[in-house]
């Protein structure tokens, strides 16, 4: 595994700026294939190709699966050795916000580029000299984080049934791989009868990789306890929306405006209620329009609502509902994650509905009551602190290769392909959660050999 | 040092011995073999046979580099196989009955026959050193002759302080018959040497008139014999076939009822075993639940009375011993000529030698075989050659050859051994190699013959040979590409080749691809090709076939090799660096890896030590 992290013949990137809302991201790539790479999904893909090192270009980042317009950027082209990592290195400007980001990101991984591992910039950095011994120190930090045993204690902190659960997989991957070796190691004649026929079966295999899978995909909820609950701020354009969200702020950031569809695409922030973290969504209003660039937020906005865990659908109590605001609270399917507010009831307008929470903006009042029914609603959703959860990106993705390892052994297992070639594509499954939970080395596979087959004449 | 007796003096005519006597001779210097008796050069000591599983790579790794095994076993097997034949052509290995005798008086006329080897009979007890005991200067035999050399390779096999148990029955002794070399092993400690204990057992051996073969399986060779060697096409050997018959549960019992009597469980043994090679007392104990395990009757020579028994090796008292075996099918009447034994012996901790086997406290002080804690005649012999080889670059101030573990099994073994160490007798094994499918055994000579060229051990004809090699299957590979199946290929061979037919227009590559498309296919559709090389053109047809996978090991080993390019200088100076743990500071001290990819291989070196290496050794480079 040590080999892994030391990869250096592929191309990387990852968000170099913090991962949080800001006005600005940069997005760092670095690979000696990187300029290409980086050209093959860029609108002026002749022009990155021809820059000279320190150069900024202006273009589109283009989705290379769909052929859409990523986000509009000024890419940084750097040509090794005169770049961070002393390779060839492409930085993307680009819009901030969070969701802008992850599509970035994915373009890019769709392009080729790996998500960068924790400190790879700077490992590559000194790899390639580019690096002081003054900053020994500090990358000593991060790359003893990524260590096995150092990582596994992280882990052991987060969750010991995690550790446990990997390494309940990897047990499988190790005994079947055992199961290989042992026919690799010792002829056929002097197994006397302790492994015949094919060693591997189809559907354990599948079983075993439905199991990764789901722990892959654990991820996203994983993210949603890690990152905070998503709560969207819904409701027709004036609701109060805004004003909301700077009251559950506790600060003034989104713009309250009386001209309708100020809030053009939608802005988050972080908050802590009652202990739990919160990431609040002020959406634009959801409201038909002719503006372009607003039509565009207003589709945004669709789509955060949808991801959200929890959604604050406002009607404002001077107007009332609407057929709308009907449409809406009737089509929301999951009602367990919608909470209705009647907002700005300092005017004293209708009165409250069936199952609103009244709230003013303005005189904060109703706003313990909503806080309440906020934490509720996160801490009812089902199963997020008892389940095994994974918590960060590199995992997701080595439990996706062992997935990927394992489903080429299956496809390989109905064909009864050689078990020289199987065993390697085994062996990548095994690296893959070793990576996670620690190395398992040829010593352990034979070490389980011995254990369990009485071979050796 | 001028004046010496000789350039170089190996000690123990055993396969490591054999290997580095030869290859230091070859190499030009005048080579003295001490050993304890010249009627043992060369001796099987426990099963007859040679190759195997990755053990056979190693036979055909050493003939590649020029030593001599191959050719050894090539004349004097009675029986080939290639194992793993269903199991993908990586692991495939061949494996040979060898006639012990045949087999010994080979290597003592090798190691006769051959210019500038002087062959002598006695025992190594002490060394010379130079006034800094930090060189070696030659060795003190028992009888008291004092030899100097400027180089000395260490080959002393199971007979350093060597104990034979049988029941209770003790004797110093390397071999039933044979006395132990005592001495040796107290110099080195006294020389500041780590040496440790190991064990290791064999079976009797039985009288083949004694044996009802009847109530056996017969176990017959293959029909075809692909010599070990190179420099051999084909070879023409007798083939006797070996049996196979099996325990029981009552011959479990007597062993279990007479275990207080067993050297090894009574106590007596203090040396670590094999687990892969376990006696029969080992077996029913860790297996209770098998109700029989497997023997193989194996014959010791052509000529010979003697039948090995391999799978039962045992160390209990004799008398029980021939009351279990009678217990067996076909060996109820059995007469036992040589009983079982165990053999404990003394070994050097192999982390105290360099990648090169040199000893990394006496300079010109080398060690190779079982003497380093491994054992198996392969595994002897390729480190005897490269120690021989590398004790003539030692004398010519060149660098040692050091095979990587992506280049040849042999590399695999010395790595494993000088930056893991061993704590029981190191076999090799295929999974041991985690590049395998690059080190097939066909591959040798195309691996390894151009460094020993390079060393000026192998000969001219053998690249000659190689390159012929080499050119023969990139043209067949050519053919294949350009060739596609035309209508009279399906007319002609469409019967005998299934599902041709739907391959009309395809290259032949890429049918060579289809899995269960053999070399025969090819033959039938392509009859021309029967006049080249038969082994270039399975060779061909694997690389095709495994062309994929292939690619991706090799992406492996370049990602490998970046760590291993990456030097670590031999004066580098650990003490003080900041930032490397204790711990890892005193392996690093005490193995002193050559490359950051070695460091990074020894047991409880972190990731963040690795990454100050890199560091530090990045220092002064101003390649921004
Ligand atoms: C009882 C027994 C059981 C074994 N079982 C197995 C097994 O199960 N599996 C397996 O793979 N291998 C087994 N072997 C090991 C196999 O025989 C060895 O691995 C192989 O022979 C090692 O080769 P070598 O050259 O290192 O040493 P050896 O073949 O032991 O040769 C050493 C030679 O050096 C000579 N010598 C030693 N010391 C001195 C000295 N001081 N001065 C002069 N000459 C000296 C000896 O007389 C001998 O001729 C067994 C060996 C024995 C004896
Ligand atoms: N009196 C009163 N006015 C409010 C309240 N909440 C919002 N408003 C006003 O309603 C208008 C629209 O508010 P805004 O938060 O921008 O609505 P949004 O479009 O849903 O984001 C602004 O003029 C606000 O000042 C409230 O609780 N009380
Ligand atoms: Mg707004």
């Amino acid at each position: 595994m040590k080999e892994l992290e030391y990869n250096t013949d592929d191309s990387i990137a990852a968000l170099a700026t913090g991962w949080e809302e800001s006005a600005l991201a940069v997005i760092r790539t670095s690979g000696t294939d990187s300029i290409e790479r980086a050209a093959a999904i860029f609108s002026n893909s002749a022009g990155m190709l021809a820059a000279e090192g320190g150069r900024i270009i202006y273009g589109f980042v283009i989705d290379p699966e769909t052929g859409e317009k990523v986000d509009e950027v000024l890419a940084a082209v750097f040509r090794a050795p005169k770049s961070y990592t002393g390779e060839n290195s492409v930085e993307f400007f680009c819009h901030g916000g969070l969701p802008a980001v992850a599509t970035m990101l994915s373009a890019l991984k769709k392009g080729g580029f790996r998500d960068a591992g924790p400190g790879e910039f700077t490992m590559r950095a000194f790899i390639n000299g580019k690096l002081d011994l003054t900053r020994a120190e500090a990358v000593h930090e991060i790359v003893t984080a990524k260590t096995p045993r150092a990582h596994s204690l992280a882990l052991n902190r987060l969750s010991g049934a995690l550790e446990e659960r990997i390494d309940g997989l990897k047990k499988r991957i190790v005994d079947m791989l055992s199961k290989v070796e042992l026919l690799l190691d010792y002829p056929e004649d002097e197994l006397d009868g302790q492994a015949s026929g094919y060693p591997l079966d189809e559907t354990e295999l599948s079983r075993l990789c439905e199991d990764i899978e789901c722990l892959a995909e654990s991820f996203r909820a994983g993210r949603v306890f890690r990152e905070g609950v998503p709560v969207a701020l819904a409701g027709r354009t004036n609701a109060g929306k805004s004003s909301l969200f700077n009251l559950l702020l506790k600060e003034d950031r989104a713009i309250v405006s009386e001209f309708h569809g100020t809030t053009r695409d939608y802005i988050e922030s972080w908050i802590n209620v009652n202990g739990i973290p919160l990431r609040l969504f002020d959406t634009a209003g959801l409201r038909a329009s002719e503006n372009s660039v607003e039509a565009e937020g207003i589709k945004r906005s669709g789509e955060v609502i949808a991801d959200a865990g929890i959604v604050l659908y406002l009607v404002d109590s001077a107007e009332g509902l609407n057929s709308e605001d009907e449409t809406f609270l009737e089509d929301f399917e999951d009602k367990s994650r919608l909470i209705p507010v009647w907002s700005k009831i300092d005017r004293g307008g209708n009165s409250v509905p069936e199952g609103f929470i009244p709230v003013s903006a303005m005189t904060a009042e109703g706003l313990p009551r909503l806080e309440q029914a906020l934490s509720d609603s996160a801490l009812g959703k089902k199963g997020l602190d008892d389940e095994v959860i994974i918590d960060s990106i590199r995992q997701r993705d080595l439990l996706s290769r062992a997935a990927e390892a394992v489903r080429t052994v299956q496809a390989a297992t109905a064909q009864q392909a050689p078990l020289d070639a199987v065993a390697m594509e085994l062996k990548d499954a095994v690296d893959a959660l070793g990576e996670i939970t620690g190395e398992v080395s040829s010593a352990d596979i034979l070490n389980n050999i011995f254990l369990k087959f009485c071979v050796g004449k | 040092m001028n004046n010496a007796d000789y350039d170089a003096i190996v000690i123990g005519g055993g396969h490591a011995g054999i290997e580095a006597s030869l290859a230091l001779a070859r190499l030009g210097y005048e080579t003295m073999l001490i050993t304890q008796s010249l009627d043992a050069i060369g001796r099987l000591s426990c099963n007859p046979s040679i190759g195997g599983l990755s053990k056979g790579n190693i036979v055909r790794e050493i003939d590649a580099l020029g030593g001599e095994m191959g050719k050894l076993i090539d004349k004097s097997m009675i029986q080939f196989r290639i194992l793993n034949q269903r199991r993908g052509p990586a692991v495939q290995a061949p494996r040979a009955q060898a006639d012990k005798f045949l087999y010994t008086r080979l290597a003592k006329e090798t190691v006769e026959n051959q210019s500038r080897l002087h062959p002598f009979q006695d025992t190594v007890v002490d060394f010379i050193l130079d006034s800094s005991e930090t060189k070696i200067q030659g060795v003190i035999t028992e009888r008291g002759r004092r030899f100097t050399a400027g180089t000395v390779v260490m080959t002393t096999g199971t007979f350093m302080e060597g104990n034979i148990f049988i029941g209770d029955w003790v004797t110093s002794s390397g071999r039933l018959g044979e006395p132990a070399a005592v001495g040796l092993g107290t110099s080195l400690r006294r020389m500041g040497f780590s040496l440790g204990r190991l064990k290791t057992g064999t079976p009797a051996r039985v009288a083949s008139s004694s044996i009802d073969y009847s109530k056996m399986e017969i176990q017959p060779g293959d029909d075809k014999i692909v010599p070990f060697s190179f420099a051999a096409d084909t070879i023409v050997r007798p083939a006797v076939p070996c049996y196979i018959t099996y325990t029981n549960e009552r011959t479990h019992k007597i062993i279990r009822d007479n275990m207080d009597k067993s050297p090894l469980y009574g106590g007596k043994i203090v040396g670590t075993g094999p687990r892969y090679c376990p006696s029969i007392e080992d077996k029913v104990v860790r297996f209770p639940d098998r109700d029989r395990h497997q023997i193989f009757v194996e014959p010791e020579g052509l000529d010979s009375e003697e039948m090995y028994l391999n799978g039962i090796s045992s160390s209990l008292p004799e008398t029980v011993q021939e009351a279990f075996l009678r217990t067996i099918p076909g060996l109820e009447d059995v007469r036992v000529m040589r009983p079982g034994y165990a053999v404990e012996y003394d070994y050097l901790d192999p982390l105290q030698l360099s990648p090169s086997l040199m000893t990394k406290k006496i300079a010109g002080l080398f060690s190779a075989g079982q003497t380093n804690g491994t054992s198996g005649y392969e595994e002897a012999g390729c480190q005897g050659l490269l120690a021989g080889i590398n004790a003539a670059m030692y004398m010519q101030g060149k660098p040692p050859l050091v095979l990587s573990r992506s280049e040849a099994y042999a590399g695999v073994l010395i790595d494993d051994l000088v930056t893991l160490g061993t704590k029981e007798p190191y076999r090799m094994f295929t999974s041991r190699a985690e590049y395998r499918l690059c080190l097939r055994q066909d591959t040798a000579d195309i691996r390894l013959t151009q460094k020993s060229f390079d060393a000026g051990l192998q000969s001219a004809e053998a690249v000659e040979r190689l390159n012929l090699k080499i050119e023969g299957i990139e043209e067949i590979k050519e053919l294949l590409r350009g060739r596609r199946v035309n209508g009279k290929d399906v007319e002609e061979a469409g019967l005998r080749v299934t599902g041709l037919k739907e391959r009309l227009g395809d290259t032949f590559e890429k049918l060579m691809k289809v899995p269960d498309f053999t070399t025969e296919d090819l033959l039938v559709i392509e009859p021309s090709l029967s006049e080249t090389h038969r082994q270039w053109l399975d060779q061909a047809a694997i690389d095709i076939k495994y062309e994929g996978y292939i690619d991706r090991q090799q992406k492996q080993i370049n990602r490998f090799k970046r760590m291993e390019n990456l030097k670590i200088p031999a004066a580098f100076n650990y003490e003080g660096v900041n930032g490397i743990s204790s711990e890892s500071m005193e392996k690093l001290k005490e193995i002193r890896p050559l490359s950051v990819g070695q460091a990074s291989r020894i047991s409880g070196v972190r990731s963040s030590d690795i990454a100050v290496l890199l560091v530090l050794l990045g220092r002064g480079d101003d390649n921004a």
